[in-house]
């Protein structure tokens, strides 16, 4: 039993608030994902449930308990920092089992439990080892032992793979998913990678100045952003965003572009009004000349990603680009057709920058 | 050939920097072992038949001999009661005082600005009338406050170089503040902190001026040192470079070991 709940969290530096307000939810069993660029108070809300950071106002529940007063030892929970933060000056082994050797487990209970951890993680042969001795995937695999060992209510993930190279950031973050898969133990992982936090999470909570800007799961905000900023964050290569003008019949128009909106998703929408449209490049693909919702351009560059392919086209001026699989058959300056289907067009505030479907 | 020629000139001129650096040392060295008439010969003597007369002499002279016993009393207490004192105070400094950090910090170097001078004359007369003057307690009171603001102004960069995830990491695992500063800040930062207490020992080691207002009869090895010097025409110029070799002894020592220490820093890099 360890859901979390965060009522009404505050914090704040001297005068200037970091996070005013937030209300969080996590059912236990979730593996959340905070989300969000760099100073939108993720790391702080991470820190403040470890119980490392004081809140400002606000309770925190771990399990039913209130941990908002307790310090980080008492809450059950342990973390993983981006930097390891391994002891130097002790083993590896000595590394895993300081928790449990500080609380006086003896030695003969923690034995068969460094082995599990060892196995599971492959660290057996550095068991004697200095951290100082291991390669970055090898240390951030110690932090993890020493905090599986402990079998706590909940895991907290700092950042963990920041510091690593794209291929091992790969490969831990599968064993990440695996060992919760198997453990089930509640996990808040914070991240400013959104790939990581599409592939990692059950439900990402993606953070923008210290508010919840969208909770839901990977699908949901991928597919149905509640804002522009939620649209802008997720997905490589970026949303293309284009201001258009609504006529009737749900049709938007800027310019030489003319799509069909989704009468079911956007049933509130009024001819005349100004909208933004969300365009995702991979969602596009090339046509034949006047098919439905056909985009057409002039290309302007053409990115190489191996199966497939980005490319940049310049539309009435501006650039909007997408993905294909047929774009080895381009070359800079031809000219393109491309189209999107109704229900993938993205339709959005152009003032407030939220999501104008319907709920 | 360019190059011969400049390794060359910086070789010569590196000689000449160790002869000028370490000649006097030498010479002093040389003394203590030699007799008085190979001291005073016109042409100094190089080849002489050494002997231990000098050592003996010095260490037979009661006076010098408590002066040594002094010395180490009040240096060892002073040091020890700094590094007790100094060093949790710099990790409370570096770790947890965030709002007056800076201003305790300036006032304590504050303290290393001040002429002992100007505090030695005051001092005699109120240790006079508190009946501490010539004591060794007097001494390590008034050298407290060099160990004490020394140690603290080098040991606050020390802990501030520990990572503070692994302080955070060990009180995630339950450590009180206080375990957190004992079994983690305090080994991790004690390469750093040893060169700290090494640099506090050789200051005090070597005060002559407070040793000598605030103490008579009690007075440490520099103070009895610097007296066999006035002793007239017959200088014993032996005994003096004996007693100076015994002086400079445990700060060489010393250093020798810092500057080990500061070359293993080097090379290991930070970690």
């Amino acid at each position: 039993m360890a859901h979390i709940h965060c009522t009404d969290i505050v914090k704040s530096y001297g005068a200037h608030p970091v996070i005013s307000g937030l209300n969080l939810d996590i059912p236990n069993h979730e593996f959340v994902v905070f989300l969000g660029p760099s100073g939108c108070g993720k790391s702080t809300m991470l820190r403040m449930i470890a119980g490392l950071e004081e809140v400002s106002g606000g309770r925190i529940e771990i399990g039913g308990t209130d941990v908002t007063d307790l310090p980080p030892g008492e809450r059950g929970v342990a973390m993983v920092f981006q930097s390891y933060a391994l002891y130097p000056h002790m083993s590896v082994a000595d590394n895993i089992t300081f928790g449990l050797r500080r609380q006086g487990v003896s030695k003969a209970e923690i034995a068969p439990r460094l082995k599990q951890v060892a196995e599971v993680l492959g660290l057996e042969q550095f068991l004697d080892r200095r951290p100082k001795n291991l390669s970055g995937g090898q240390q951030q695999r110690v932090a993890m032992a020493r905090a599986m060992i402990k079998t706590p209510k909940v895991f907290l993930f700092d950042e963990p793979l920041s510091n690593l190279d794209a291929k091992l950031r790969e490969k831990l973050r599968t064993e990440i998913r695996r060992m919760h898969l198997k453990l089930k133990t509640t996990t808040i992982f914070v991240t400013h990678d959104q790939l990581e936090a599409m592939t990692i999470a059950d439900r990402i909570v993606l953070m923008r100045d210290g508010m919840i800007e969208q909770m839901g799961t990977p699908d949901e905000i991928f597919e149905r952003p509640a804002s522009r900023f939620v649209a802008d964050f997720i997905g490589t290569p970026a949303m293309n965003f284009v201001t258009a003008t609504l006529e009737a019949g749900l049709i938007a128009r800027s310019g030489s572009i003319k799509l069909q909106l989704s009468e079911a998703e956007f049933p509130s929408l009024n001819p005349g009004q100004e909208v933004e449209l969300g365009l995702r490049p991979a969602r596009m693909d090339l046509c034949a000349p006047g098919s439905a919702n056909a985009l057409t351009g002039e290309v302007v560059l053409v990115e190489n990603m191996g199966a497939e392919g980005q490319v940049i086209t310049e539309v009435d001026g501006a650039e909007i680009s997408f993905v294909t699989q047929g774009f080895r058959d381009l070359s800079i300056g031809d000219t393109v057709h491309f189209t999107i289907r109704p229900e993938h067009i993205h339709v959005f505030d152009p003032k407030t920058g939220r999501s104008l479907r319907k709920d | 050939m360019g190059k011969l020629i400049s390794t060359t000139l910086t070789r010569a001129l590196l000689g000449l920097l160790i002869i000028v650096a370490l000649g006097p040392i030498l010479w002093t060295v040389l003394g203590a072992f030699k007799e008085l008439r190979d001291i005073v010969t016109p042409v100094p003597k190089l080849i002489f038949e050494p002997t231990l007369d000098n050592f003996a002499t010095i260490l037979r002279n009661p006076t010098i001999r408590d002066g040594l016993l002094h010395s180490v009393i009040v240096v060892s207490a002073s040091v020890l009661v700094g590094a007790v004192l100094g060093i949790p105070a710099a990790h409370t400094l570096a770790r947890h005082a965030r709002r007056w950090g800076d201003d305790v910090q300036f006032f304590v170097l504050s303290l290393r600005f001040m002429p002992p001078v100007a505090i030695a004359i005051p001092f005699i007369v109120i240790y006079l009338d508190l009946g501490i003057y010539d004591t060794l307690f007097g001494l390590i009171l008034v050298y407290l406050i060099t160990t004490i603001s020394t140690v603290i102004w080098l040991a606050v960069p020390a802990f501030e170089r520990v990572p503070h995830d692994i302080e955070e990491a060990a009180a995630m695992e339950g450590c009180g503040p206080a375990e957190v500063f004992w079994r983690f800040s305090l080994p991790l930062a004690a390469p750093s902190l040893f060169g700290a207490l090494v640099f506090t020992f050789v200051l005090v080691w070597n005060e002559l001026l407070l040793a000598l207002t605030l103490a008579a009869q009690n007075a440490t090895l520099p103070v009895v040192a610097a007296s066999i010097t006035s002793l007239g025409k017959e200088v014993p110029w032996g005994v003096i470079n004996a007693a100076t070799v015994l002086l400079v002894l445990p700060p060489l020592v010393f250093i020798g070991l810092l500057m080990g220490l500061l070359n293993t820093m080097v090379r290991s890099g930070p970690k």
